[in-house]
């Protein structure tokens, strides 16, 4: 029987040799995938108020859903032809790089490693935010520099998690952190003190704080410990896709620098004089060749999703319950004071 | 058909049919088909993976074990610091997970021994409690029993106001304080005296048994054993001068300082593991007890024993064969269900390895493979010694 | 007046007293079951204490400070400050959490698939119903294809349109075989010859009655079907209680063909085949579900070509299936075990070979042993679900998780979970009853050997 199994695996492996696959390696350009499937394939995360948030009737939305609306605008010329998945934080790299979805659109920091080494590139930023911790105010602390020894409630698989350690570190602060999946379970665990402060980027502590049973009892501390800069990423390799899902946005953020919104973009498609304005709109000009898009592209965008002013007010802005100021704030335009800059529609 | 082959099968003149219905060419066809399929759907799935880290820029291969993991990790039995290496993120991932597994299959074992025998309690009461208790537990997912449970203790008190015993152990809503012992000089010679009790309490029951068998005579095996074991290094203890301190927990700004402690997560995953295991140990010990048939015991009252030694001699050792593999796999699944840890952030394995590692390294093959491996490892050894005991209790059949 | 003495000295005995009022009725019940001893009472009166305590909590979380009606959460805090439920919120997402995010217009279809699964299954109940085991087998093997079709719909392909065309053939039979058995006391094929004529041909000739009845209900189902027209729902959408049951649906009734085969592969007696098994059954019945499922999202995808890329659900239930597989092939080798090594011997003995000894003798006799067992690992399986919850199915408990975050819902955690329990516990409890019941019924025709 011995000899039998030896046989059996000498004619397996020969087998095998003859078998081998032809290597695949020529691959579509994704935008061609996309339009032939007719849907655009959008991954965000498991619900996180403002970002993206699901309604007791499956509807996806918040500002990060607001991209890949935008993105499908641009191809489509309707924003809502999307596939939605969602995936937890700890496998999203994976399940992007393995081409399961075409844009991953959710608070995903931008770093060197992640934009280098996973497959992945990052786009540009829609949203600046900071890491920074909120507190108790019985505990009477005043800055981050007073955490020492506290114990730090913190989600696992997130930049938020090295940050802590690293501020712990350099600060010398001795900082024990507890490690959640779940940010519902983190925040019922905050609240009943089973952290002496919790640490995040500062929108998602506004949107803890609003799940308080008391709202009024905790203070976010005014130290921001990193730099968060948010925004969607594509796979690796494919620069066309690379251009159309950062322009999209750039067209949001053009938009409101150029005066246009959802509601006058009809009227100043039609009367604008500004040549910035038309060559956006496509009316003049064939900047939208490049992108292998509709010469429409940005104005279905505008027309359809709205600027970046109309987005962050709908989903961050006073009315809800993030309650994030943007006035003056990092993700203000350039032009009052802000990060936030489009390159020239040229 | 005149001529009858006397010789046996004739070698050269075969014909096809009685060949294709050979049972040991069929054997050979049939295994080289299916080494033939396995060893080519292997090849492919290699082939499809390589092209497939190569198209997507992606790297393979262990190098990254040894670099800086970077992060830092709640708790861990081992010492680790945050600039440690991936692969001591792995060391400490197991022993947080053998830990727990540890705690919990000794929790669970004397628990479900004690549900199991009230399950068979003629007190109305008793027995229907135990029967509620077992019927909730199996038939709600572990995964809800660990989320309820850690969402529960958060209504322990905080720091400040500690449910206190003593001034030595302290609960609260970050997690259980017991004073850490520190071996003084000398504390090695008690440990060995342990070692040297344990020793000789076996040599003597195995003196007892051999003169027992010879003379019939019996000996307090059992008594004497204890105190070997217990008398030998308090001796010792007492002789040195007490070389063992402890290091009590005390409150200092935010939390308890000082002394041993284990977070709440390991508290509510411990808990919750217990409860639910205990109810297949529980079950296992209720059948183990069924299972030995009522004349078992009535010819051995017929044969004199007492009803103790009835007990010893004849109902648990037959209970026993019932009992231990259930038992076994029971604690293989809390080694593995342990792994659930990771939804309330107990850092086990899976936690800091297949969730946080492979997050910020992107390995994922490697670190699957890793993790995967050490939970084999485990489980084999169990069936291992599983396998082994099954041949030594089994009833020989023909 | 000898009557009188005779009747006097003979021994006549007294009516005897009524047992002493503190054995019997309600007291007498107490003391031999409550109070049989001061180590019995002391427990029964801890244990009133305990069941006290529990049931206290229940009441005062769950009804006494609970709010029915609320818009957002907010408000119900606003209300009990957080110290009784809040099943307002139930209500709102209970459709999101039975199924996910599958549109409501469409939720018909997952209710109709439901309903036909129970019909088919009905018979199974009714006693006078012939051919049980065909029954099971049909709905096992083509129920699959009936509800993918029902539950995908939009353009599902001729292979995926003739498996349903057969699936509908075989339900509308089984029902017509229910008709038959109670109204003439016949089976479907036997009413089928007779009413052709061929009762009294020769019996080669029934075969192709039958296959030619099949093919006319074949051809009319085929028609029936292509005259759906339903829209296409992505599985990426499909969720809540509804995903848990597919899930573990597929992964049981794939489970126990693969098992069966993996089982009698680990006792080949071909050592390259029983290596092979052998070394699949350990690999993944050692490693916790989690593993595999995470193995199933990052690497699988690795694994196959580019262009293949299966869905993420495709995927899971894969792994799924493949862990199910390799516990049931432990059930059931336990039950090949467990048929006598006799039943083996005779049927070898009477010149069977190994498929049809397997087929005709061993496995009735070891399946028969299996049921509770089978239906253990379904519960467990059912359970274990939940994990998918961990890489980002929205089951039910993901979906509950999901209502937490949606800014009108926002910190609410506890209610749905408690809810994701008590259904977990309704199904698996009833499931658990009647394995209970069938081991018994079944069990008391075996006997011991």
């Amino acid at each position: 029987m011995k000899k039998v199994s030896l046989l059996a695996l000498g004619a397996g492996f020969l087998a095998s040799l003859a078998f081998a696959p032809e290597p695949v390696l020529a691959q579509d350009s994704t935008l061609d995938i996309v339009k032939n499937r007719g849907m655009l394939r959008c991954q965000l995360g498991t619900p996180a108020p403002g970002f993206y948030s699901l309604s007791d009737d499956g509807k996806w939305s918040g500002f990060d859903v607001e991209n890949c609306r935008a993105v499908s605008a641009a191809i489509f010329g309707d924003p809502d032809k999307i596939e939605y998945q969602s995936v937890t934080s700890a496998v999203r790299f994976t399940a992007m790089a393995n081409g399961e979805s075409d844009v991953l659109s959710r608070t995903t920091t931008w770093t060197l490693f992640r934009d280098t080494q996973l497959g992945l590139d990052f786009t540009t930023v829609n949203f600046y935010d900071g890491q920074g911790f909120m507190v108790t105010n019985e505990l009477g602390v005043k800055g981050a520099m007073d955490l020492a020894g506290a114990t730090v409630c913190v989600l696992t698989g997130t930049t938020t998690e090295l940050n802590l350690t690293d501020y712990s570190r350099t600060n010398d602060l001795g900082m024990e952190p507890v490690v959640f999946e779940d940010s519902n379970v983190r925040d019922s665990t905050f609240f009943s003190g089973g952290c002496d402060a919790i640490t995040n980027d500062k929108s998602s502590l506004a949107s803890t704080r609003a799940k308080a049973p008391d709202q009024s009892i905790f203070t976010i501390l005014p130290e921001t410990i990193s730099k968060e800069p948010l925004g969607p990423v594509v796979r690796q390799n494919d620069s066309q896709w690379n251009d159309i899902v950062m322009w999209s946005l750039f067209a949001m953020i053009n938009a409101e620098e150029l005066g246009l919104n959802s509601g006058n973009v009809d009227e100043m498609k039609a009367n604008s004089t500004n040549p910035e304005v038309r060559r956006m709109l496509g009316v003049e000009g064939d900047l939208n060749k490049g992108l292998g898009l509709e010469p429409e592209w940005a104005y279905n965008i505008v027309k359809t999703v709205g600027n970046y002013a109309e987005n962050y007010e709908r989903h961050m802005g006073a009315k809800t319950v993030m309650n994030i100021p943007r006035a003056g704030s990092v993700n203000d335009l350039w032009t009052k004071g802000g990060l936030m800059y489009s390159p020239p529609f040229r | 058909m005149a001529v009858v082959d006397k010789a046996g099968p004739r070698k050269g003149g075969r014909s096809f049919t009685e060949i294709v219905n050979d049972e040991r060419y069929r054997s050979v066809f049939y295994q080289v088909i299916v080494a033939v399929a396995v060893i080519w759907a292997a090849n492919y799935l290699i082939t499809n993976t390589a092209e497939n880290l190569q198209a997507r820029g992606m790297s393979a291969g262990f190098e990254f074990l040894t670099s800086t993991a970077g992060f830092s990790i709640a708790w861990s039995i081992i010492d680790y610091e945050p600039g440690d290496t991936y692969f001591d993120v792995y060391l400490v991932g197991i022993a947080n997970t053998l830990i727990i597994s540890f705690f919990a299959i000794i929790a669970t074992t004397l628990l479900g021994f004690v549900v199991g025998v009230m399950r068979l309690s003629k007190n109305f009461i008793i027995c229907n409690l135990a029967s509620g208790y077992v019927e909730v537990m199996r038939n709600v997912p572990l995964l809800l029993h660990i989320l309820f449970w850690f969402t529960l203790s958060a209504a322990l008190p905080r720091p400040k106001n500690s449910l206190g015993l003593g001034d030595m152990f302290f609960l609260n809503n970050r997690g259980l304080y017991v004073p850490a012992p520190i071996p003084g000089e000398g504390f090695g010679v008690v440990v060995i005296m342990v070692l040297i009790g344990i020793a000789a309490a076996f040599g003597v029951t195995v003196w007892a048994t051999r003169r027992q068998m010879a003379t019939g005579q019996r000996f307090p095996a059992f008594w004497v054993g204890v105190g070997l074991v217990v008398g030998l290094p308090l001796l010792a203890f007492a002789a040195l001068g007490a070389p063992l301190t402890f290091d009590y927990p005390s409150l200092k700004g935010f939390n308890f300082t000082g002394g041993a402690d284990v977070p709440r997560a390991f508290c509510a995953l411990l808990f919750a593991l217990v409860l639910y295991h205990t109810v297949y140990m529980a079950e296992a010990v209720r059948a183990g007890i069924l299972s030995v048939s009522h004349g078992q015991t009535e010819a051995s009252y017929s044969l004199g024993l007492k009803p103790s030694w009835t007990l010893r001699l004849v109902v648990i050792p037959q209970a026993m064969r019932a009992v231990v593999p259930p038992m076994i796999s029971n604690w293989m699944n809390v080694v593995k269900n342990s792994s659930l840890a990771v939804a309330i952030g107990y850092p086990d394995l899976v936690a800091v390895f297949m969730q946080t590692s492979l997050n910020q390294s992107g390995h994922a093959i490697e670190i699957v493979g890793m993790v995967m491996l050490f939970y084999m490892t485990v489980s084999l050894t169990i069936s291992a010694a599983l396998n082994y005991y099954n041949k030594l209790v089994q009833i020989k059949e023909r | 007046m000898t009557d009188a003495t005779q009747s006097d000295t003979a021994f006549r005995p007294k009516p005897s007293l009524p047992p002493p009022a503190n054995t019997v009725g309600v007291v007498g019940w107490m003391r031999k079951n409550l109070f049989g001893g001061p180590v019995d009472t002391v427990l029964t009166l801890l244990g009133v204490y305990l069941l006290y305590v529990i049931l206290d909590f229940v009441v005062d979380y769950g009804i006494v400070n609970a709010i029915w009606t609320a818009d957002s959460y907010r408000e119900c805090l606003d209300i009990n400050k957080g110290e009784g439920a809040c099943w307002a919120g139930i209500g709102v997402w209970f459709n999101s959490m039975m199924y996910g995010r599958y549109p409501d217009e469409e939720q018909w279809r997952i209710n109709f698939g439901g309903i036909v699964l129970l019909l088919w299954l009905i018979p199974f109940w009714l006693p006078k119903v012939s051919g049980k085991i065909q029954v099971g087998i049909s709905a096992v093997l083509t129920f699959p294809f009936l509800a993918a079709s029902l539950f995908i719909g939009g353009d599902i392909g001729i292979f995926l349109h003739a498996m349903t065309a057969i699936a509908l053939t075989l339900f509308v039979s089984v029902w017509l075989n229910v008709a038959t058995c109670y109204l003439m006391g016949k089976s479907l094929p036997a009413v089928l010859i007779s009413v052709t004529g061929f009762a009294d041909k020769d019996d080669r000739l029934h075969k192709y009655v039958l296959l030619g009845a099949f093919g006319v209900g074949f051809v009319l189902a085929l028609l029936y079907h292509l005259s759906w027209d339903l829209v296409e729902v992505p599985t990426t959408i499909w969720g809540g209680l509804f995903l848990t049951l597919v899930i573990s649906g597929i992964g049981i009734s794939s489970a126990l063909p693969s098992g069966i085969l993996l089982a009698l592969g680990r006792r080949s007696k071909m050592p390259v085949i029983r290596v092979f098994c052998t070394a699949f059954i350990e690999l993944f019945r050692s490693v916790p579900l989690i593993t595999i499922l995470f193995m199933a999202v990052t690497m699988m995808p690795l694994f196959l070509p580019v262009e293949f890329n299966p869905p993420k659900l495709a995927m899971v239930i894969v792994a799924v299936c493949i862990f199910a597989a390799a516990y049931m092939a432990e059930t059931v080798r336990g039950g090949l075990q467990a048929v006598n090594k006799g039943q083996y011997e005779a049927a070898q003995a009477m010149g069977l070979n190994f498929w049809k000894m397997m087929a005709l003798i061993v496995m009735p006799q070891a399946l028969k042993l299996m049921i509770p067992n089978i239906v253990g690992s379904f519960m467990g399986l059912m359970k274990d679900t939940t994990l998918v919850s961990i890489i980002g199915l929205y089951d039910i408990l993901l979906m509950g998780k999901a209502a937490g975050q949606n800014p009108t819902w926002l910190g609410f955690h506890t209610e749905p979970l408690l809810f994701t329990a008590t259904i977990f516990f309704v199904l698996c409890f009833a499931m658990s009853k009647y394995s209970q019941h069938l081991e018994r019924t079944i069990g008391g025709g075996y006997g011991r050997r």
